[in-house]
């Protein structure tokens, strides 16, 4: 296998995650949604901030970035 | 960086329903014009109205009160709101603070009505000892409060904040139970009857989530607290199996709320005449039966 090829497999990068007040450190390469569904989150019923700005679970966070996860939609 | 399909602004959400990245600017826009619509179409509003808005200070009846309070500048009509204090612990009392300051904040005139005042008891002291139906209890009380109310303080309309996740959970509970033709009940302006208030619905074509990203763009202060008793579990997961759909069938609750409205459309043009309430025996409140939930609760605790 060339040098190269290694390149081929994603890099995770390593982001500050707050989820509902709890921050925590997360490995990830995708985007926002792909992350989200890997922990577990429903898409609809959470609003995604990176870096304090609204951002659509399209957007492809990068290293070092914070990504605050809010739950806005629960019962009551 | 995301752009907005509209502008190249950066983009603040994906719409997956229609595949459009929208920027601050353009989402705002497109959720006013959305609600504006609704009203319009639905014949929701018309000059001169006295409309109460039921203000619990959540997210939603707090953007609804900011949406009515704009339409305002061009539609001239009388607004006052109205928060239900039931008289929960660690919950109310914070939105209860947020409906006062929204409402003084846009100089709209406010009314609180307690659970403790009015029935002598809190949710939390009528709950004590059952909490099992807690939201059948909560809902039939605050709504019963919330027509007395808006009937006294002389309203046309009683606009409330569901949106059209509310909508879709609870036309799909109404067919899972059983009594689809419950949810005519969404579409109350129909109805009639003197002393039952008409009720609005103006964001039933907003996604909830949309909700919450509106108010957060406009920087309407909202409070992400969750009500410490649990809804009900057929509605829970009525919610989330509707949040799966949407992830996986991007649309599936607009197609829901446009089903429904198809289906009543056809039973309306079947029928000769509108639905009629009957009168509560015991207090003379309109329902749907001889005598009143209201009651039946108030007896009971």
């Amino acid at each position: 296998m060339e040098v190269e090829d290694l390149n081929c497999f994603p890099q995770h990068l390593t982001m500050k995650l707050i989820l509902d007040g709890r921050a925590k450190k997360v490995s990830h390469k995708g985007n926002l949604a792909s992350l989200l569904k890997k922990l577990g989150v429903r898409r609809e019923e959470v609003v995604v901030k990176v870096n304090g700005r609204l951002a659509p679970d399209t957007a492809e966070p990068e290293e070092k970035d914070t990504i605050e996860v809010i739950t806005v939609i629960f019962g009551g | 960086m995301m752009r907005c399909s509209k502008c190249g602004e950066e983009s603040i959400i994906f719409l997956h329903y229609v595949r459009k990245h929208l920027c601050a600017r353009h989402f705002i826009g497109m959720f006013e014009k959305r609600f504006r619509s609704t009203v319009r179409e639905f014949g929701m509003l018309k000059k001169g109205d006295r409309v109460a808005l039921g203000l619990s200070g959540g997210k939603d009846s707090t953007v609804l009160l900011h949406c009515l309070h704009d339409l305002q500048k061009d539609l001239p009509f009388e607004l006052v709101a109205i928060t239900i204090d039931e008289g929960i612990a660690g919950y109310r009392a914070a939105t209860r603070k947020i409906a006062e300051k929204e409402a003084d904040r846009l100089g709209i005139e406010h009314h609180v009505v307690s659970f403790k005042k009015d029935l002598g008891k809190t949710l939390d002291i009528i709950l004590k000892t059952d909490q099992s139906r807690a939201c059948s209890y909560c809902g039939v009380l605050r709504r019963g409060l919330l027509n007395r109310k808006a009937r006294e303080l002389g309203a046309d309309k009683l606009a409330i904040g569901h949106n059209l996740d509310d909508i879709a959970q609870t036309v799909l509970m109404n067919i899972i139970r059983g009594e689809p033709s419950r949810s005519r009940r969404l579409l109350e302006p129909l109805i009639t009857n003197e002393a039952f208030i008409p009720r609005i619905r103006p964001l039933l074509r907003t996604p909830e989530k949309e909700v919450a990203i509106f108010a957060m763009a406009r920087d309407i202060k909202i409070d992400h607290r969750e009500c410490p008793y649990a809804e009900s579990a057929l509605r829970q997961d009525v919610r989330r199996h509707l949040n799966e759909l949407e992830e996986v069938h991007p649309g599936t609750k607009f197609k829901i709320l446009s089903s429904f409205l198809k289906m009543e459309n056809q039973s309306r043009n079947s029928k000769t005449q509108d639905a009629e309430l009957e009168t509560c025996f015991s207090c003379g409140e309109p329902c749907s039966g001889k005598r009143c939930k209201f009651c039946e609760m108030t007896s009971c605790i």
